[in-house]
């Protein structure tokens, strides 16, 4: 796994009142990415250089503070209040993770998921449309892991069985290709005090940015969202601008949300023809019923990004394909004509002016695949959100 | 120990099934059913709702039948009526929980608490944005109480369900049964002013069985106005807590014009109004969610203030207004001693208003609150957190860089 060449980034973490003058990583990397935390909790992100395998802390202290400026402020308030007592105790949560065919992946998530404070009500694995028996032999081997067969393929059908299989009050997510921390599942819990919040999101970064892939993903389509809590009402936030809301690598639902506004879409998301969408589809669900999702920052897990080129091009033709599946059916299904608005400012602002970037040469262009790839699952959209959905029916007709 | 005995009192007006469905969720509580009896209060009923007492109930029910006469006459009837030593107000559109009845004796600490319970609104599946915004509505007025530094406030008696001594409501003299709408804020104002203490229990639910639609909520509002207004002659200390005191100053065009109309040229709001009230579903069929909202606001304040208009005639409404208040006297609390002697200095002093210092700087101040529970010590945090946290964080840098230098 490690190169001996001189690419790749390192991941450096570092307290915000411990910091040494001086931080070594290993000599192969000429860049790191920095994630400074005060007192455990994550305050700023940056990338700055490394020469000779040391950070250039000088780099480092101007990206800092540029990123600080305003919230430490804050942070005297914060201490001098202390930390907030709760009156109640946290709702039971039960720990779920889709995965197919990933072994080596889900053994971390397992061991990242056993590491967590408070211990999970329950932990599901749920292993989806498998062509082998890996990924159940890999379930066994945790104790209190309990193993469940989905047969029908797509990561919302998935999602849902975990749903119905839960007993506890709120189901978390992760990804089979993620690591939570251990303090990742209770501040999702935290959220849940308020009976309007639905679901909660938490911050994702890079397990590791060894390839130019996993750079480019990193750069194109970080999971992270900012340092700073933020409460989506739907009574007050646009339900097609649902990007700022978090990712479902990291997310945890109450699970009386089915009753309330249903469950995943099964015609969207990994496995099916539409390979992406299904948590920000039910982000906008969630919104324009009026209610709430949490993006707590303090609830940190690392993604490992895809490490290949073929594989980096085709998640990002994944997500051109979900977004505009997404949007498909909000806009014919539901009457979001805020939709098309939204869907001309991804353009106009972003999409047509990185293109103009690369056709003209400019520094820091974005590879041209890379573009095509994301532009032409646009265009499969939403076609393949029809076809998704006719063959998600026919499965549920097939079983009855 | 035998149980504390408790009476629940349900006013009604004609909805015999939903009693019927209030009294099957209190017939299966955790508390001990001799504990308990129900009281029905049939307001000019016409659909028989007196004969559900007959029913086989396991708790003792009651029914009184009444001539037409609101509802804070039903409930002050049911008190009159009632045997228990705490008295539980429910409405006839909720569904309790099991655990209902004890999680309100619970909740009782001494003699003057007032325990409020929660309503989570039930909307039996409707998605419009009607639904979404009543709901909204309720959990907002329940948020604010569920946070351990709230203030409560004479507007946070909600009387479909709260529970008090029997000793206290009669202490208090009852509800006001000249109100028609709002007599529970009225007298959430007189019991505070009794130096009775509110508290949110969470657990002490029930599903609200919400049937509102737009014409029905808008009617609401005008009867608010008519209450308000009623409120203020009552109260005059209540006037800055009004609505009608409330500052419109960054009112949208059509905010203004309405609002004016509402208590100038009433005929012309009203056609006015309901060419509006027509764009609305045009608004919700493209989904223009925000639009739709600042209409309606609109329009709840035309109601409002037609309410207004209609009990009262504008040079009164002036004098009523210009009733000044006086100057609160402001007790330092200096916070450099930190988050908790501060409460504590607080607590010890009960003061009426407060101006918070650190050291010779002031941070900010609390004012006297019309119709609000006396300033204790555990409201300070969520005033630091929101309010003041911009300014404190201010002070305690400028603290630092005006320190004199330390002599080594």
């Amino acid at each position: 796994m490690h190169l001996s060449r001189k690419v790749g980034t390192a991941i450096v973490q570092l307290d915000i009142e411990q910091m040494s003058p001086d931080v070594g990583v290993d000599g192969r990397y000429t860049r790191a990415f920095v994630l400074i935390r005060r007192r455990g909790t994550p305050v700023a992100q940056f990338y700055v250089p490394v020469v000779d395998g040391r950070v250039d802390m000088q780099d480092a202290a101007h990206a800092l503070l540029k990123q600080v400026w305003t919230s430490r402020w804050r942070w005297a308030v914060d201490d001098y209040l202390g930390p907030a007592v709760r009156t109640s105790p946290l709702p039971a949560a039960a720990v779920a993770i889709c995965t197919r065919e990933r072994p080596e992946d889900l053994t971390r998530a397992l061991h990242a998921v056993a590491a967590l404070q408070p211990v999970p009500a329950e932990i599901i694995v749920v292993d989806n449309n498998p062509a082998t028996d890996r990924t159940r032999e890999v379930a066994a081997r945790f104790p209190g892991v309990r193993y469940v067969r989905e047969d029908r393929p797509g990561l919302d059908a998935a999602r849902n069985r975990a749903l119905a299989e839960a007993t506890a009050s709120i189901v978390a997510f992760t990804d089979d290709d993620a690591a939570p921390e251990a303090a990742w599942l209770g501040h999702l819990l935290e959220a849940f005090d308020d009976p309007r919040v639905l679901c909660a999101t938490g911050l994702t970064l890079p397990l590791e940015l060894e390839t130019p892939a996993q750079e480019w993903f990193e750069r194109l389509s970080p999971f992270a969202r900012g340092f700073e809590r933020v409460v989506f009402d739907g009574t007050r936030h646009d339900p097609v601008d649902v990007a700022p809301c978090g990712a479902g690598a990291n997310m945890a639902v109450r699970r009386t949300l089915i009753d309330r506004i249903g469950g995943f879409d099964e015609a969207l998301d990994a496995g099916t023809l539409t390979k992406s969408g299904g948590d920000h589809e039910m982000f906008g669900r969630i919104l324009a019923g009026g209610y709430r999702i949490v993006y707590d920052p303090r609830a940190v897990s690392w993604h490992r990004h895809r490490r290949t080129w073929e594989a980096l091009r085709e998640a990002l033709y994944g997500y051109g394909v979900g977004v505009y599946a997404m949007w498909t059916r909000r806009l014919l299904l539901e009457r979001e004509f805020g939709t098309v608005r939204h869907a001309a400012r991804w353009l106009r602002f972003t999409q047509l002016p990185r293109l103009w970037q690369t056709l003209r040469g400019a520094p820091g262009r974005v590879p041209l695949d890379l573009l095509f790839a994301e532009l032409r699952g646009c265009l499969a959209g939403p076609l393949a959100y029809f076809v998704a959905r006719r063959r998600a029916r026919a499965w549920v007709e097939r079983r009855q | 120990m035998t149980a504390r005995s408790v009476s629940v009192v349900i006013p009604t007006h004609n909805r015999r099934l939903s009693v019927e469905r209030a009294l099957r969720a209190l017939c299966a509580q955790t508390y001990p059913a001799e504990a308990m009896d129900i009281i029905v209060v049939a307001d000019g009923c016409t659909d028989r709702t007196a004969e559900v007492a007959a029913g086989n109930w396991p708790v003792r029910v009651r029914a009184i039948e009444q001539p037409p006469s609101g509802p804070a006459a039903a409930r002050n009837r049911g008190a009159d009526a009632a045997t228990g030593d705490l008295l539980i107000f429910l409405d006839d559109d909720i569904e309790v929980s099991p655990q209902f009845v004890a999680e309100h004796v619970a909740g009782h600490g001494g003699a003057r608490t007032v325990v409020i319970g929660y309503l989570p609104p039930e909307l039996q599946g409707r998605h419009d944005f009607l639904a979404i915004m009543l709901r909204a509505w309720w959990e907002m007025m329940f948020d604010r109480m569920r946070e351990s530094g709230h203030r409560f406030a004479y507007s946070d008696l909600l009387s479909g369900n709260f529970s008090l001594s029997r000793a206290l409501l009669s202490e208090v003299g009852g509800f006001d049964e000249r109100l028609r709408c709002h007599e529970d804020y009225e007298l959430g104002y007189r019991l505070i002013a009794a130096g009775a203490q509110m508290r949110f229990a969470a657990a002490a639910a029930g599903s609200h069985h919400e049937y509102t639609d737009l014409g029905r909520a808008l009617r609401r509002k005008r009867d608010e106005g008519h209450a308000d207004v009623a409120l203020a002659h009552r109260h005059p200390a209540l006037i800055p807590a009004l609505p009608l005191s409330g500052d419109y100053g960054r009112l949208s065009r059509r905010g203004r014009t309405l609002m004016r109309m509402a208590r100038t040229r009433p005929a012309a709001g009203d056609a006015l109004e309901r060419i509006y009230r027509g764009m609305l579903p045009l608004l919700e069929g493209v989904r223009l969610r925000t639009r739709w909202r600042r209409l309606v606001d609109d329009l709840l304040l035309y109601w409002y203030w037609r309410g207004v208009g209609e009990a009262i005639d504008a040079a009164s409404f002036v004098s009523l207004v210009v009733k000044a208040e006086r100057a609160p006297a402001f007790h330092d609390v200096d916070l450099r001693a930190g988050l908790d002697a501060a409460a504590r200095q607080i607590d010890d002093v009960r003061p009426e208003a407060i101006r918070l210092r650190w050291g010779p700087m002031v941070v900010g101040t609390l004012d006297v609150q019309a119709g609000a529970e006396p300033l204790q010590g555990r409201h300070l945090r969520s005033f630091l957190e929101g309010r003041f946290s911009r300014r404190l964080a201010e002070v305690m840098v400028l603290a630092r860089l005006l320190r004199p230098p330390s002599v080594d």
